[in-house]
Parts: structure tokens; sequence; C-alpha cells
């Protein structure tokens, strides 16, 4: 009993370990909820079969690295972030989207919070961010998961 | 029970050694780097050999690596005629992760930046990126005149004091 409570605190503090650092991927006042950060393994997945219906994968940082994604440019500039405007006003509420940048933990990303306000605002249903809470080397490339030629 | 308690340990020691052991240890070889610079011309690391040098991993979009910089001017006036021990003179080699060529050559133009500045413009998908086995910006790695490391992502007061010890008396 006593070693059954010890495994259960144990895996307790380890958890809470892994969530208190730098890579945190959701503080108090970011402009997305737990359940929209997208697991780049579940990604992965969809974009290696043809199969699956494919989510529009938007890149608003420096470089779309990320298999068919679409370059948007970091949207921290307003020009970028109006291209970006301007390509959802054509597209069904219901779209399904997935937004990145992976320059830099997602503490101290510029671009990720104005595109997921943006999607917000225009009240999109079905859009993740991409939970790349180091950087897109660390959690992209080095998994070899699928990139762009 | 003593199990739980050593694997317990191991974990949270285990966070430690995993955040450390990135990119390469002191006392081994410096990989080479090879890339152009603003003008297309080619400079090669190895070219440096004789000074103590500073590799520093940045992009005009990583803001740590920005704020960085001025401090690094002075760091480099400061200290590119000095002798050190194994060295003479201080180099730093500004290694860009930048993707557009136009970002990272005003930012250069702009700040005047008077070191060594390099890039292959790929941004995270640069090659130098995996040989330096490199987590995140700013990162930077100091190497003497014999292109062995010797210090690894020190920065501010600590990258200075490092420098200084190399100093001949």
């Amino acid at each position: 009993m006593k070693t059954k409570f010890l495994i259960f605190l144990f895996i307790v503090i380890a958890s809470s370990s892994f969530a208190i650092n730098e890579f945190s991927s959701q503080g108090q006042n970011d402009p997305w909820t737990q359940q929209q950060l997208l697991d780049p393994a579940v990604l992965a997945k969809v974009l290696k079969n043809p199969n699956s219906p494919q989510p529009l994968v938007f890149s608003v940082g420096m470089q779309a690295i990320i298999k068919g994604s679409i370059d948007i440019g970091p949207t921290m500039r307003p020009d970028n972030l109006n291209i970006l405007k301007e390509k959802l006003n054509k597209l069904p509420k219901n779209t399904q989207i997935v937004v990145y940048c992976g320059c830099c933990p997602f503490s101290r990303c510029p671009n990720i919070r104005p595109a997921m306000e943006l999607l917000k605002n225009m009240q999109f249903t079905n859009y993740k961010l991409l939970n790349l809470p180091q950087n897109v080397k660390v959690d992209w490339i080095d998994k070899d998961y699928p990139m762009a030629e | 029970m003593r199990i739980l308690i050593m694997s317990f340990a191991l974990l949270l020691f285990g966070g430690t050694i995993s955040a450390q052991s990135t990119g390469l240890e002191q006392g081994n070889k410096a990989p080479e780097i090879k890339l152009p610079t603003t003008k297309g011309d080619t400079v090669a690391l190895s070219s440096l050999k004789g000074k103590l040098v500073l590799i520093d991993f940045w992009g005009t979009w990583c803001a740590p690596c920005i704020a960085e910089q001025a401090e690094l001017a002075k760091l480099y006036n400061k200290y590119k005629q000095s002798t050190f021990t194994n060295g003479k003179g201080f180099e730093i080699y500004g290694v860009s992760l930048d993707a557009k060529k136009s970002n990272w050559e005003n930012f250069i133009t702009t700040n005047k930046i008077n070191w060594i500045q390099v890039s292959d413009l790929k941004f995270w998908r640069s090659p130098v990126a995996k040989t330096y086995n490199i987590q995140g910006l700013p990162f930077n790695i100091l190497m003497d005149g014999n292109g062995i490391i010797v210090a690894k992502n020190l920065h501010g007061i600590d990258l200075e004091k490092r420098i200084a010890r190399f100093m001949s008396k």
C-alpha cells in the first residue's frame, strides 16, 4: 500500500517537474487552449498518409519547413498578418487549420500569438497550434518528420 | 523503496544531464564550418587557427541574440588585439540561422558589425545546427588557437571572465 502511494507520488512529482520549465506550452494569457495544441507526431502521421484528410498548414514564422505548409511569413509583422487574413477570408469557418512558427520557445515566439488571435477573432472553429514548445528543429526536424522539399 | 528513491534522484539529475550534454564538450575539437559571408566569399572556421575564437550562433529573428550583439561588439573591440595563453588575437565567427538574406545583411550594416559573419540562410535546417547539436538560440562556443572547445554557451559577464582568464599574464 505504502509502495503504491510512493509510486503515485513519484509520478505526480515527475510529471509536474516536466511541466514547469521554459518550454511550457500554454501560459495563462495565451490565445489558445491546451486542447488546441496539436502533437507534432499526430501531424507527421497525417502528412505521411495521403488518404487521411489533410489540414491547411500555415507557417507564420521565418520559413515553411514542414511538408506542404503555406509560407505566410512572420505574423509579428502587420503586413504578413494581413496576408494570412486575406487567405482566411476565402475559407469556410470550419476548415481544418494548423499554425506553426518554431523559431523560439513558445514563451518568446513573437509570431504565434497574433496568428492564433486572428483565427479566434475570425471565429474559426477547427484550428490548432502545432506544439513545438522548444523550436521546429528540436521538435520536428530532429524527429525526421516530413519536410518541405 | 530504495529503488524508488534512486529512480527519483535519477529523474531529477537526468534533466540536468540532458540539458548540458547538448552540443560538443570542452576539450573536443570544434567541427569545421565553411559558410559564405554576405558578399559570398567562403570563410572557414579553421582559417582562424591561432586565435581565440567565439563562434556565435544567432539570428535576426532571435530577440535575446539581438540583445547580445552590443555586448559582443564591446568584447570584440576590447580583446581583438590581445594575446592569450593559447592564441594571438580574439575573433568572433558569427553564424546566422536567418532565412532571408535581406534581414541578415540589413542587421549587419545597420549595427556596423565588424567581425566575421557567415550564413547558409537555411534557418533551422542549416547543417551546422545539426553538427553543433544546437537546441536553441543564442548558443556559442569558445575555441582556442588550436581549435579546441574551451567553453560552451557562456553569456554576459561569465563570457568575459572566461575570455579574460585566457589572457597572457
